[in-house]
């Protein structure tokens, strides 16, 4: 019995040293492990934390303009305090705000590039063709006409809300209107453009805003048809009707930019007001002698909640032909979503008859996805001028305006124009026409 | 018996034991003086440059006090809880979440997730917290009562905001790294469907540059008055889609300006508006007939679209401007400036929709303006850059 407890004791004695060998290893490896764990976990932390700090964090430094209050004593306040005046001064302050590099970047980017003149280009290349389909009159049938237009804008902003601007006019080719010698342009281009073939100043001008910028005003060489006798759905020959009857009231009577002014009234209510004046003859000496006066009120509503109409109001007077006056409306109306109809009407003081010039013009656009693609746009319209004398026209177009890029746009024009002329015969001619459009 | 004894005192104690344990935080909270006893009494501001979330008294226009989540946290948005007893916010530098004690204005949790964390959501039963990560294309879920993040549900592109049905069931995540919006299976906290809400023109090929040099897909998905719809609008592609809650599939594209936000819906669940920042309009959209009834003049860089007083005031950040517009006759009603100089952010309408509190962050102001007089109350001095101000059970409670 001794010697099974001795060979007991001994084999005890062998195994614990054993077992405790085996349990420090295992205590060991453990430790390994939860030290393999913890490396894990702090490198885990390590890529968190340089993930975070990919990017700028030292505390920022701004300058800020700040409202404080100046004491009789020449001390400054946070707050108003008796005897104390307002006044704006700038203070730096620290913020802690990190911004990734891509942010920063892009934010001294966009700061560089509102410092500097933007350059915005507009070209486009128009081609039409000309279909005699009634009258003697060929000199205009068969042909194909080419007009290449390139406007150069520049902005710069000068001081709050004020700033420069400058559009350069290039056009090369003919338009049909030499030959097809109706009384309004088949190409819109070359209106209010005295020189072809050559770079002209179209406009230029500075703008500043007043009162909360509700007030506007422009001062320089001016298109006045920029600001007036406005239409969402026919108004730009650049994208909407190339025919310059369905781009602005003929009985605005127009014929070139000149030295001028405006002033916008548009509170962003539902009434606007507007004045302007211009040289309306570059040849003319003076301004006094060459005043064209224009005035228009507008207002927006939406009739029966189908939609958001513009309807304006204008009154020129012209100094240069006898004191010659014109008045017209322009409206848009939308009629569902996508769909605007447009009509004009104009009626103006003929310096050779006591009857006056009558212009009418009307028509439907449609946009928001109702053809082809959805920022394609596309329209028909009539235009009937009745003037005093004998001469009439009817017009009738419609486009297509597909946009192929952002920047690039093609259109397809198909016009139906008839003329009578001033013998009483009447030319009629089917003019289709294609305009290339890119704007960058 | 001793021993038996023993372990049945144990065994009993256990609970105490446990009960003590959860005890705890209330206690150490308990030391704490209660500073704000009626949550819907303030508005909640965040501070993205001071790091802060600041609590406002809606009666006195002053500061109650704020709390500072750490050096360049900056936090992007809060939300209060339903019950008023927490305010949650996701620091987008610190890849944190963080939950304060409303009451005693106490940091309680911090809460790591996934980077960058901005917009952020309750599931209406207070439960869940869903913090969105939009660089990590996956929003946390963070358990309210653990106070943990239970999951991690990946597989989003660019999550923004998050609508969670009234039923709690639903989730819907705005994806504005892509054009569809995704659904969230809240009982699993797993994405259960991704609604395609449009089709990129076949015209697009002409132009690659233009949808793969930037994406601007959907930031937002609005839900309607009574819950069944929800409106999804798509930067890219111009169009706000409506979802039938029920089947999760889109039953109409209505087509509105370029580059939509969002839709804003009004209170009285009548009409949407959507501010379009690519033609700086708005377009109305009635939620009766799903069309547009009015296309309106607004300003750049729109933000947001509160409602109060039967007016929409839209938020024209970089021009200072509120853009006002009557939602009766829906027509301009003219525009408020704010300041000169400023960059305007976000805001959130009182319950009784009349005043609406606009973060200003580069003047560190909160302005108070009265919907129906337009007048306009500065409060300055509310910390430093704020980004966006909340109250509870407000209406136009939202992000950018």
């Amino acid at each position: 019995m001794k010697s099974v407890r001795l060979a007991i004791t001994l084999a005890l004695l062998c195994v614990v040293p054993a077992l405790t060998l085996a349990q420090e290893e295992k205590q060991t490896k453990v430790e390994k492990n939860d030290g393999l764990e913890q490396r894990v976990i702090e490198l885990e932390q390590r890529v968190i934390e340089l993930e975070t700090t990919t990017v700028l964090s030292d505390p920022e430094t701004r300058i800020k303009r700040i409202e404080v209050f100046v004491d009789a004593e020449g001390v400054e306040h946070d707050t108003q305090v008796s005897g104390s005046k307002r006044r704006v001064t700038y203070q730096r302050e620290r913020v802690y705000r990190r911004q990734t590099i891509n942010e920063k970047i892009s934010e001294a980017m966009e700061d560089a590039a509102n410092r500097n003149v933007k350059v915005n280009v507009d070209a486009a290349i128009i081609i039409q063709n000309a279909q005699q389909a009634r009258g003697n009159d060929k000199k205009a049938d068969g042909n194909f006409y080419q007009l290449a237009s390139t406007d150069l804008y520049f902005t710069a902003g000068l001081a709050q809300y004020t700033l420069f601007f400058a559009d350069i006019v290039g056009l090369s080719g003919t338009p049909p209107d030499d030959e097809i010698d109706g009384l309004t342009l088949a190409n819109g281009y070359s209106a209010r453009l005295v020189q072809q073939n050559d770079l002209s100043l179209r406009e230029a001008w500075l703008m500043t805003e007043l009162w909360d910028q509700k007030l506007s005003l422009v001062i320089g060489r001016v298109d006045l048809t920029n600001y007036f006798d406005a239409n969402a759905a026919a108004n730009d020959e650049t994208s909407q009707f190339l025919s310059d009857a369905l781009v602005n009231n003929p009985a605005l009577g127009l014929s070139e930019n000149g030295a001028g002014m405006t002033v916008v009234y548009d509170p962003k209510k539902s009434f606007s007001f507007r004045m302007g004046y211009q040289q309306s003859t570059s040849v003319a000496s003076n301004l006094s002698d060459s005043l064209f006066l224009l005035l228009e009120a507008g207002y927006q509503f939406n009739p029966f909640h189908m939609g958001e109409g513009n309807y304006r109001a204008w009154y020129r007077k012209d100094n240069t032909e006898n004191d010659a006056s014109a008045y017209g409306i322009s409206i848009d109306q939308k009629l569902a979503a996508g769909i605007t109809l447009f009509a004009r009407y104009g009626s103006a003081e003929n310096v050779i008859s006591n009857n006056r010039d009558k212009y009418y013009s009307t028509g439907l656009q449609f946009t928001g996805g109702l053809g082809l693609y959805p920022e394609d746009t596309f329209g028909i319209g009539y235009a009937y001028a009745d003037p005093a004398t004998v001469e009439k026209e009817k017009l009738l177009e419609g486009y297509y305006n597909l946009a192929m890029t952002e920047k690039l746009r093609l259109t397809f024009s198909l016009a139906y124009l008839q003329e009578r002329r001033g013998n009483s015969t009447t030319d009629a001619y089917v003019i289709p026409g294609m305009r290339l459009q890119a704007s960058f | 018996m001793n021993n038996t004894k023993k372990a049945l005192t144990i065994i009993s104690l256990f609970p105490v034991i446990i009960f003590i344990l959860f005890l705890l935080p209330g206690i150490s909270l308990a030391g704490k003086k209660i500073k704000i006893t009626d949550p819907a009494s303030i508005v909640v501001i965040v501070n993205r440059d001071s790091n802060d979330i600041a609590f406002m008294d809606i009666k006195t226009n002053k500061i109650i006090g704020n709390v500072f989540l750490g050096k360049n946290v900056n936090p992007h948005m809060a939300m209060m809880s339903k019950d008023g007893r927490w305010v949650v916010t996701g620091g987008t530098r610190s890849n944190k979440a963080y939950i304060i004690d409303v009451a005693t204005l106490t940091l309680v949790k911090e809460i790591p997730v996934g980077f960058a964390p901005e917009h952020l959501a309750f599931s209406p039963d207070g439960r869940y917290y869903y913090q969105g990560s939009p660089d990590n294309d996956s929003v946390s879920v963070i358990d309210m009562v653990s106070m943990t993040e239970i999951k991690r549900i990946p597989g989003f592109a660019e999550p923004l905001n998050i609508t969670f049905t009234f039923d709690g069931s639903k989730a819907y995540v705005g994806n504005y790294g892509a054009h569809w919006v995704g659904v969230i299976d809240v009982t699993r906290h797993e994405l259960l469907k991704k609604i395609y809400v449009g089709e990129v023109p076949q015209i697009a090929s002409l132009d690659p540059e233009r949808y793969l040099g930037e994406i601007k897909g959907v930031s937002n998905v609005s839900i309607s008055n009574d819950g069944r719809y929800l409106y999804a609008a798509d930067g890219d592609l111009g169009i706000v889609s409506v979802i039938d809650s029920r089947e999760d599939k889109v039953i109409k594209q209505i087509r509105v300006g370029a580059d939509p936000w969002r839709a804003y819906m009004s209170h009285d669940g009548n009409y949407a508006v959507v501010a379009n920042n690519g033609d700086e309009t708005i377009s109305i959209i009635d939620l009766q007939k799903n069309k547009v009834v009015a296309t309106l003049e607004a300003g750049p860089d729109m933000v947001g679209v509160n409602f109060a007083a039967g007016k929409a005031f839209v938020i024209s950040s970089s021009s200072g401007f509120l853009y006002v517009y009557d939602m009766t006759s829906l027509t301009s009603a003219g525009r408020i400036k704010i300041g000169k100089n400023l960059q305007i952010e976000t805001a959130t309408t009182d319950t009784a929709d009349e005043k609406i509190y606009l973060a200003s962050s580069t003047d560190h102001s909160v302005y108070i303006i009265d919907g129906k007089t337009e007048d306009i109350t500065r409060v300055a001095n509310v910390g430093l850059y704020p980004w966006g101000t909340h109250i509870l059970d407000s209406k136009d409670n939202y992000c950018h």
